[in-house]
């Protein structure tokens, strides 16, 4: 059963992802990845707070799994962040390719944290 | 600039076959995700090496499938969302990997979760642009692709604009890096 939902929650997260930063993507009007960040971040508050939730409130392990591992897992990505930072790097964008990686891994730290406290709380 | 552009040429070709490529892609870059996971599981607040594992080696192999989709193959259509968006972005994971490291900063391992990061986007880095040198031909060239594919010869493949009038080729057939997955 766990594997039958994590390919649900994983197919479900992967088509959440391409959505959500086609749709930031074409209103940002960046050069800079802002739809996989706001993936990332959300994903990661999420993650948090799912995370919290479970340590602090019992939710089962089988639970956790799909929507965390499965459907958070899939949504949030790392490769298209770090790809998308050496194309930065490629194209001599040095300080876009830094604020990519610091606001990725700051915020996405920061974002991770509250969440792990909004879970524990509610 | 246009890089980071969603491609005029996503609109009106066939959404629903594109969106059920990036979904199987997603969900078996998941499951293999989860395989790992269980095989290199290790002590509760120890290195996440799976989760590093995974995350260097889809950025491998992402900048290898973007790089041969965009600039060595012919244009292909549903290339990139199974293998790209769905598989590889499926596969990695950011969202894990900053609440690892939060789950031991606050258990006293502060230094293991600074490793962890640090490591994980230096390996990330180098991985992706180790991928698209072999795509390119630079890094192992028995494996890297050949001869640059003859502009031409890609327009000619190209089944032409879609019938609602969208641009250029379906998939890795526009011009530049428009490298996004």
């Amino acid at each position: 059963m766990i594997i039958l939902g994590l390919a649900v929650a994983g197919a479900v997260g992967a088509v959440l992802r391409y959505l959500v930063d086609r749709t930031v993507q074409e209103r940002a009007r960046s050069r800079l990845p802002v739809g996989i960040t706001v993936v990332n971040l959300s994903g990661s508050l999420v993650l948090g707070v799912l995370t919290g939730s479970a340590l602090h409130h019992g939710v089962s392990a089988a639970w956790l799994t799909v929507a965390g591992t499965g459907l958070i897992g899939a949504y949030t990505t790392f490769s298209t962040f770090t790809f998308d930072t050496v194309g930065l790097m490629e194209e001599g964008a040095w300080g876009g390719a830094a604020v990519n990686v610091l606001i990725g891994l700051g915020a996405g730290l920061g974002a991770a944290a509250a969440g792990l406290a909004l879970g524990s709380l509610t | 600039m246009p890089r980071h552009r969603t491609d005029p040429s996503d609109r009106g070709r066939q959404p629903a076959v594109r969106t059920a490529a990036i979904a199987l892609g997603g969900s078996l870059g998941t499951l293999a995700r989860y395989g790992v996971d269980r095989a290199l599981a290790g002590p509760p607040l120890g290195m996440p090496w799976s989760t590093l594992a995974v995350n260097v080696t889809g950025s491998l192999v992402l900048g290898l499938v973007v790089t041969l989709v965009v600039e060595r193959w012919p244009p292909t259509r549903y290339v990139r969302p199974f293998a790209a968006i769905g598989f590889c972005g499926g596969f990695t994971t950011f969202s894990t990997m900053v609440v690892e490291a939060v789950q031991r900063g606050q258990h006293g391992r502060a230094s293991l979760a600074a490793v962890y990061l640090l490591v994980s986007t230096a390996a990330g880095l180098v991985a992706a642009a180790a991928g698209m040198a072999v795509a390119r031909g630079r890094l192992l060239p028995a494996i890297g692709a050949g001869p640059r594919p003859d502009p031409d010869t890609l327009g000619s493949l190209d089944p032409g604009p879609a019938p609602g009038g969208a641009a250029g080729g379906p998939e890795g057939g526009r011009p530049g890096r428009a490298a996004r997955s």
